[in-house]
């Protein structure tokens, strides 16, 4: 129910996002918009720092509503929160269509054999929403995870498991609570060297 | 709106983009094969700024000039002191600006002609040139505090240009004895990496206490009374290394104004202190080119146009990344860090592009973060935020900031992490 309501507001603020938009948020500003993003996220959003998302062919619904989020300080963030806070509604919702629309591409790691094999035992806590091997979400609110990499995924795990830490997903918190710390390393890792959907 | 009509509002959004500057038709860029760039230095901004302008318009003949075959970045450098990193994982060539038909010309820029539009290269040659771009980093007042010049730089490292300087420093940090003192003494504002030197203090106290030297001491003798991220390094300090951290600002005496190199003792007007180890930090100023082709005010720094970039007295000259000088001093400019050079890389390639191409100029945004590390799960950053208003840089004081002072402690590791994500993505961002 809740998160129901989570989604009817996010709605409702992209529509009057889009509503909003005004003509002098030119196209081509937009790019040059993404452009500054790729300091940290790399270009067209596919990062090379372990730590830092891919954000380029990840739902755009699902982005838009985490920088919403992190926007209006409703979801914990160590950053994103302060940079967001200088961009528009208009603007975010641009980035997300933009980054959105870029290829998904998975981040060039490994794991050992036995830390795979381990990670795919306890994916079911994350396979029923994010899809087999990641890349299946149920719903575009619900990130892919399959090829991003494993040391980001582990970081947002712990966030999770952090009571301290304010994050709006119930669910996600219940289950990577009930992950030991050694699982919440090997299914991130089961995640990232996924190639496939 | 319903969602058809946003899809299809969405969709024109998109269909506008296509055709935006930022990917310049193939007509249209033809027309302007012939257009020349030359970008004078290959650090942040001006490879940042070679790459996106050949990246949006590929016709454009883009040349870097750069006599160092190797870069050696600044950002985490201070970790190499502490011995938490090499100084070669800070190194990369241009090999990745080549391969995007790029011309890397490995001299330097002797003269520049701004009436004529033409540099010239050591050993005479020239290159003409439509827009250039100036980015020469900063250069160090030698003899701002009496007795500190390049020569005593060999003993008494500045290490605020990375390469050598670092090392030389580590060594001389690892030779000291427990219960000795290291002396760093910043510059004047503004200066390059405005949180280097109070990170270097905490990765020096991180190594002396991690080897048994704990009973030593780093004391900061500062020219200015306040500094960035100044709540979280104190923080910091006190709670990673307790006792070894001392700063004296400016107005308790802390300007250091001349120093005795064979004994390393350090004076300020009232105060004489010697240190084992004395880290000297001179002024900056806007790197020599950039100064010799009339583009520095006063102060020795290269005012900008918010718009485009370009500089405020030559056309078609546009001056990035630490040499330049933008927003409200002294606490709003823009941070002279890799961040924000590529930022400012990007706009001036943006304006360039529209302008080659008779468009108009894109709207420009400019943003910095910038990581520190007191420690190696413990991290910290500043945001900045800037927009253009009535042709002003306007700090957005809404957001940006630094990290929260109260914070879940998960947030210092978190920042920690995303340091060195940050520096993997923006040596790509700017040199592959």
């Amino acid at each position: 129910m809740k998160k129901a309501i989570g989604r009817a507001s996010a709605l409702m603020l992209c529509l009057m996002a889009g509503a909003m938009v005004a003509p002098a948020l030119a196209a081509d500003s937009i790019v040059a918009l993404a452009n500054t993003c790729n300091n940290c996220h790399g270009l067209k959003g596919v990062s090379v720092g372990a730590s830092m998302p891919s954000i380029g062919g990840q739902s755009e619904s699902y982005l838009r509503t985490v920088m919403l989020e992190w926007k209006n300080g409703t979801r914990y963030s160590a950053t994103m929160g302060r940079l967001l806070k200088g961009y528009s509604d208009e603007q975010i919702v641009a980035l997300a269509k933009y980054f959105a629309a870029q290829p998904w591409v998975p981040a060039e790691q490994r794991a050992p054999d036995q830390v795979v094999f381990n990670g795919r035992l306890v994916s079911d806590r994350c396979t029923t929403c994010h899809g087999e091997r990641g890349g299946r979400p149920s719903d575009d609110q619900t990130p892919r995870l399959n090829g991003q990499w494993a040391l980001y995924l582990e970081m947002e795990m712990n966030k999770y498991r952090d009571e301290e830490v304010k994050l709006p997903h119930r669910k996600m918190r219940k289950n990577a609570q009930k992950l030991e710390p050694a699982e919440v390393y090997e299914v991130s890792n089961f995640m990232a060297v996924q190639k496939g959907q | 709106m319903n969602s058809v009509n946003r899809r299809v509002f969405l969709q024109s959004l998109a269909a506008a983009g296509s055709a935006s500057i930022l990917t310049v038709p193939a007509a249209r860029a033809a027309s302007t094969a012939k257009a020349r760039v030359v970008v004078v230095g290959g650090g942040f901004g001006g490879a940042a700024a070679a790459k996106y302008i050949k990246l949006m318009d590929p016709a454009i003949d883009v040349t870097l000039v750069e006599p160092n075959a190797t870069y050696t970045a600044c950002p985490l450098s201070n970790e190499v002191i502490s011995g938490h990193r090499t100084l070669e994982s800070l190194q990369t060539r241009y090999g990745g600006l080549t391969a995007r038909g790029i011309n890397i010309v490995q001299r330097w820029v002797t003269a520049v002609d701004p009436v004529k539009k033409v540099v010239t290269l050591t050993g005479g040659a020239t290159l003409s040139y439509d827009a250039l771009i100036m980015a020469p980093g900063v250069d160090f007042t030698w003899g701002a505090v009496e007795g500190y010049t390049s020569e005593v730089s060999a003993e008494i490292p500045h290490a605020y240009k990375a390469g050598p300087q670092t090392l030389l420093l580590k060594q001389q940090v690892e030779a000291m004895k427990d219960g000795e003192v290291c002396i760093i003494a910043p510059p004047p504002k503004p200066f390059r990496c405005p949180p280097g030197p109070y990170e270097r203090a905490a990765q020096i106290a991180h190594y002396l206490k991690h080897h048994g030297k704990g009973k030593s001491k780093i004391l900061i003798l500062d020219p200015n009374d306040s500094f960035s991220k100044q709540g979280l390094f104190t923080q910091a300090w006190k709670a990673l290394y307790p006792g070894m951290i001392e700063w004296v600002p400016g107005k308790d005496d802390g300007k250091v104004v001349k120093i005795d190199p064979k004994t390393r003792t350090c004076y300020t007007t009232f105060g004489e202190h010697k240190g084992t180890v004395v880290n000297i930090i001179p002024a900056h100023k806007a790197g020599k080119i950039a100064r010799d082709a009339g583009l520095a005010n006063a102060q020795g720094w290269c005012e900008v146009q918010p718009m485009t970039m370009e500089s405020t007295v030559h056309k078609d000259i546009y001056p990035v990344g630490d040499c330049c000088i933008a927003g409200e001093l002294p606490v709003y400019d823009m941070p002279k860090s890799a961040h924000m050079a590529v930022t400012q890389a990007k706009v001036a390639a943006g304006a360039i592009i529209a302008k080659l191409h008779g468009l108009p100029n894109p709207e420009p945004f400019y943003v910095n973060t910038c990581y520190s590390l007191a420690a190696p799960d413990y991290g910290f950053s500043v945001v900045h935020v800037y927009k253009v208003e009535d042709n002003k840089f306007i700090y957005v004081k809404t957001a940006g900031g630094i990290s929260p002072i109260q914070a879940a402690p998960i947030t210092r590791k978190l920042e920690s992490e995303y340091a060195n994500g940050w520096f993997n993505n923006i040596m790509a961002d700017a040199f592959v």
